[in-house]
């Protein structure tokens, strides 16, 4: 099992949970999160922006399913320009359902 | 050492952390956060009559996110099963939306007053 945590611009975080939910991987938490990248946040004019407000995406999926989601949400986020977001995939050791107690997806 | 993270419902929190306290686990990372599970948000039980121009608009009935609480708590690799069991415990209500909880690795804890790593920094 893994862990999928995607950073993704907020305005697009619909459209990414909506080609999610056609695949058919609906279950997912998302958080708003401040952060920035490579490029230190942003500089508009004089104003300089070191935070940048994104929405994390996270959700457990079974390890074959992990490169579809991963195509999922790097087709659907993407625009091409910087701060498009990062997907970070992490190893999940065990996940239980706590209305049941069972141990699994 | 492990990381248990825990999605729960937000009135469960009080009762939780009561627990957690007496088993000697007090320490955690408390997220309000959004989600949905299996069944895609609570669509079934709120629905209600929605005129069918909307629809076309992809208006939907119920509410597409749920909010919750993530909890993040990392412990010792022998006392993940005693958290588990307590979080299951507290929470259960079997009804679905109860949650689900995680458990990944984590290779090092550093506590940033002291410097101190490991074991020693969960104590």
């Amino acid at each position: 099992m893994k862990m999928v945590r995607a950073i993704v611009r907020p305005e697009w975080t619909e459209e990414v949970t909506d080609g999610l939910a056609e695949a058919g991987y609906y279950s997912l938490t998302k958080i708003n999160v401040f952060g920035r990248g490579k490029q230190k946040g942003i500089t508009v004019g004089d104003m300089h922006y070191d935070e940048l407000a994104k929405t994390m995406i996270m959700m457990a999926v079974e390890d074959e399913a992990v490169d579809e989601v991963i195509k999922i949400i790097s087709g659907k986020a993407y625009t091409g320009n910087m701060g498009d977001g990062k997907i970070f995939v992490s190893t999940v050791e065990d996940a239980y359902t706590i209305s049941s107690g069972e141990k699994g997806l | 050492m492990k990381e248990i993270t825990a999605i729960i419902r937000p009135n469960k929190m009080s009762a939780t952390k009561d627990a957690l306290d007496k088993i000697g686990y007090p320490s955690m990372t408390a997220i309000p956060v959004l989600g949905k599970g299996k069944q895609r948000g609570i669509s079934g039980e709120l629905n209600f009559y929605i005129q069918p121009r909307l629809l076309a608009k992809r208006y939907s009935t119920g509410m597409k996110y749920i909010p919750k609480r993530l909890l993040s708590i990392v412990v010792n690799d022998e006392d993940v099963d005693e958290v588990t069991k307590t979080l299951i415990e507290i929470n259960q209500t079997a009804q679905i939306g109860d949650g689900k909880i995680f458990v990944e690795s984590i290779d090092e804890v550093i506590r940033i007053r002291t410097g101190e790593k490991g074991k020693l920094a969960l104590k």
